[in-house]
């Protein structure tokens, strides 16, 4: 039985039409226009208990209102929603209860009192135990090296500092599910690295789901196998990560850095895409040719001294996806 | 002439940015009504069927309120004080001090602007309409007319100059919550917004005479209800002119502190 | 049962997190409560110069009208500690902060309530009971028993219908997120109307503080019982009424504010 079933939900908001002008002014006064916008049509997904998903998409394209509704925060229009075995807009504080939540750039926690508050309130809060409240903070403490602040004021602390205790403090209830919006956003590269290496750990020990909506491509090639696409309300992709790649991504370039300076390069089963001195990047499609292929093309003309074969970034995958749109066919790669 | 195209840009600026938010602005007018209706009120009941109190008579002490309101409400149109001093406090006032122009006179000029929307567009029909259906002692002569308005426009200017030196206080106090109350106060009951100088203590109206507070609402007001008349008048402008003239030196005064301040610390 | 005792006690954790945070910035804290004394009795400064001249105002003197005044400024007081912040309810929404309210296991009201405590607001005691001395000296009121429950009827009254209205002005957030506004605008000039007795004012004027938005019995009708004074076009029990509006009120108050709610969250913002 999946944790998160989600069937055909849809969600429309009615949003008012502005008239300009003054006489525009006047007459939505009298008779309000309404234009309808559909946020999110027919997604269908389930998850089941254990997942890292990733679940992204543009700007604009649903994600945040399909959260609020798995959060318990907005009411579906149609289709249904069942949270760990209950419907969440219906049992909000019973769901709020087995979910974690943090929103990437608004804290939860208590703006000017000491860290620690924070995690004390919400252990009133959510009717944490007290020995189950210590265990917590100990062992978030130990990965997250909280110690170091919890008695500075959260409006002092650092952006690192803030996020590592919110996401504590998300977990602090032993939820089962934990949504993350955006949690890496602004942080620096090592600050990035330990909030994955948390979540990671979380997901292992505990079972944890998470539900991930990030823009960082590396946030989701770390830490999710399953990646959610959705653009303009609708599914577009439900999958491996894995399979992505191999789906959208059959370009590869071969990088090799060659003896002979000046000698015209000539590849039939690639692409010399640029040249830098010795170097040279050649593009080949991998379903037509392998590596291998390009390779001894090349040691036909010229001495090989060292070589790279590198595969698309998830990023430029996903970016042309949301540039072009679904398409059934595949769509060529440009790396 | 350039400089004058500058500032006149900011009034024009200002305009527009209230003609955008201009249900906002209107609002305003609500409060406005409220305070009349419970002044009024007040008034007539404090008259209770007397013709007329200390020389002034009913009629015209009503009059008095309806435009000690008036002008309340066009001084209230422009920037309001908070919006400086959170720039102060957040540290953008340090962006306005790098631009090529004076920076409270910048604002002046934009108070013209919204002052300019808010009263053609909302208070001056308003009262206009009042006019017609309250029986009120207007001024005969257009001279009065006139000069009220020249009484008035001063008045502004005085009440501009006290409360931006006021608000720049805020360079050097960062919470001034509890003197702005007393200040505000002190301001409008002195200024004979409220209730007209005649009507003070012996003590407190010579001390009020004293003071550039009456130059904002109470000498306009008299002037209006004509009872300030003949040379009194000028005199009375006299007055308002030499206050102007003191409080914008003193805003000058405070003014450049302040930015040294700021050039000096960073805010 | 439990729930309640529950409630009580995490409203207290809650509120006393407030006050800490605010009692981080002490000298502000101090500014308000002087600002406040300052600004009452700057009103009340400009009652006795009115009634210098003109000794009556509706038949209300300097220490009536006082009294009026301070009955009016104790209920605000305390409603300004525990519902003053509803108003900025639109804020919260436009900046994201409100949803966190909804993400936890406790109803969002008594959550979004329990967030701030204004304790600043104590300058407003301070002046009231002050006054109230003052004024029980000057004009020889007896204070039995009987009436001091009355008086406490009527502050607690007087609360809820204040509250009550922050809370119906809060709710408006819900729909057109221009809470903040619509207070400054509309109630806080009321407010300042219902200071003086609501005698004075047209026909219209009263009955509409009567029976659509009951300011009359914040204060207006309490105070002429206490201080037996006629109370025209109603009759003079109806200051007994106050707690029982403060509460119907204050109940339907609650009410709208949740309909907003569940409109926010099937609408969004």
């Amino acid at each position: 039985m999946a944790i998160i079933e989600v069937e055909h939900l849809n969600k429309e908001f009615k949003i008012a039409k502005r008239e300009t002008g003054f006489v525009g002014a006047l007459k939505s006064v009298v008779n309000r226009q309404f234009v309808t916008k559909e946020a999110v049509k027919d997604i269908s997904f389930s998850i089941e208990k254990g997942e890292m998903v990733g679940y992204i998409g543009p700007n604009g394209a649903g994600k945040s209102t399909t959260i609020k509704m798995l959060t318990g925060i907005l009411v579906p229009s149609n289709g249904s929603i069942i949270v760990n075995g209950i419907v969440p807009y219906e049992k909000r504080k019973e769901n709020a209860k087995n979910i974690g939540v943090v929103f990437g750039q608004r804290t939860q926690l208590w703006w000017d009192l000491p860290t620690i508050e924070s995690f004390e309130l919400l252990k009133e809060i959510y009717r944490v135990p007290d020995a189950r409240y210590k265990e917590n903070m100990n062992t978030f403490s130990d990965i997250l090296g909280l110690g170091e602040f919890l008695n500075t004021p959260v409006r002092q602390l650092s952006l690192g500092q803030r996020m590592r205790a919110d996401i504590a403090a998300s977990l602090l209830h032993d939820p089962e599910i934990l949504f993350l919006d955006e949690p890496t956003i602004g942080l620096d590269v090592v600050a990035k690295e330990k909030m994955r290496e948390f979540i990671q750990e979380i997901n292992k020990l505990r079972d944890v789901t998470v539900i991930l909506t990030t823009h960082d491509m590396e946030d989701i090639e770390k830490l999710c196998k399953r990646m959610i696409l959705i653009d303009h309300g609708q599914k577009v992709y439900d999958g491996d990560i894995a399979a992505v790649k191999s789906r959208f991504g059959k370009m590869r370039t071969l990088i090799v850095d060659v003896e002979e300076n000046g000698v015209d390069l000539h590849v039939s089963n690639g692409e010399l895409m640029k040249e830098e001195g010795n170097r040279k990047w050649i593009r080949f499609n991998r379903d037509d040719f392998s590596a291998s292929d390009v390779i001894s093309q090349i040691t036909q003309t010229h001495n090989i001294t060292d070589l790279t074969v590198e595969e698309p970034e998830i990023e430029s995958i996903i970016s042309r996806i949301y540039q072009e749109g679904f398409t059934k066919e595949e769509v060529p790669v440009k790396v | 002439m350039d400089t004058v195209k500058m500032y006149t840009a900011f009034t024009k600026k200002a305009f527009m940015r209230s003609a955008a938010y201009r249900f906002d602005v209107w609002t305003r007018l609500v409060s406005n009504i409220i305070f009349l209706l419970m002044w009024m009120s007040i008034w007539f009941a404090l008259y209770a069927g007397k013709e007329e109190a200390s020389g002034i008579s009913l009629t015209a002490m009503l009059t008095y309120v309806v435009v000690s309101q008036f002008l309340t409400a066009v001084n209230g149109a422009g920037t309001p004080l908070w919006e400086l001093q959170e720039k102060v406090r957040t540290g953008d006032i340090a962006l306005e001090l790098m631009r090529p122009f004076d920076v409270p006179l910048r604002y002046l000029f934009a108070d013209f602007g919204s002052v300019a929307f808010y009263m053609l567009t909302a208070l001056v029909p308003l009262y206009v309409l009042l006019f017609f259906f309250v029986d009120l002692s207007l001024p005969t002569s257009w001279m009065t007319w006139i000069l009220f308005i020249i009484s008035g426009f001063l008045g502004f200017l005085i009440r501009y100059c006290i409360e931006l030196t006021f608000g720049l206080f805020t360079f050097w106090l960062i919470e001034t919550g509890g003197i702005e109350d007393i200040f505000y106060f002190s301001v409008s009951l002195l200024s004979g917004s409220v209730i007209p100088l005649w009507f003070f203590p012996g003590w407190l109206q010579t001390f009020a005479t004293y003071l550039p507070f009456q130059g904002i609402y109470f000498i306009p007001n008299a002037i209006f209800i004509e009872e300030i008349s003949g040379k009194d008048v000028f005199i009375s402008i006299g007055i308002q002119f030499f206050w102007v003239a003191v409080s914008y030196t003193i805003l000058r005064f405070v003014w450049r502190k302040a930015s040294n301040k700021v050039i000096v610390q960073g805010g | 049962m439990t729930k309640i005792i529950e409630y009580v006690r995490l409203y207290f954790r809650l509120v006393g997190a407030g006050v800490r945070a605010q009692m981080q910035y002490r000298f502000a804290f101090i500014m308000r409560i002087v600002g406040m004394v300052a600004a009452y009795t700057g009103t009340a400064v400009t009652m006795w110069i009115m009634l210098y001249q003109f000794k009556e105002l509706g038949k209300w003197n300097f220490y009536e009208l006082l009294f009026l005044f301070a009955l009016a400024v104790l209920s605000w007081g305390f409603c300004i500690i525990l519902f003053f912040h509803f108003r900025s309810l639109d804020t919260y929404i436009v900046n994201g902060t409100f949803d966190r309210f909804l993400v936890r296991p406790i109803n969002p009201f008594f959550h979004f309530m329990a967030m701030k405590f204004d304790i600043g607001a104590a300058g407003q005691f301070i002046f009231s009971i002050l006054v109230f001395i003052w004024v029980s000296n000057a004009i020889d009121i007896h204070w039995q028993f009987g009436k001091i429950l009355f008086l406490l009827g009527a502050i607690i009254g007087g609360i809820l219908v204040q509250g009550g209205l922050l809370v119906f002005i809060s709710a408006i957030a819900f729909w057109t997120t221009k809470s903040e506004r619509f207070y400054w605008v509309v109630m806080y000039p009321a407010r300042n109307l219902t200071n003086y007795p609501l005698a004075i004012y047209p026909k219209f004027v009263q009955w509409v503080t009567a029976f659509v938005v009951p300011f009359g019995f914040v204060n207006y009708f309490p105070a002429a019982v206490i201080l037996d004074k006629d109370t025209p076009y109603f009759s003079s029990y109806i200051g007994y009424f106050t707690p029982l509006v403060g509460i119907v009120f204050f109940v339907i108050a609650y009410y709208v504010w949740m309909l907003g709610l569940s409109r926010y969250k099937s609408a969004g913002s």
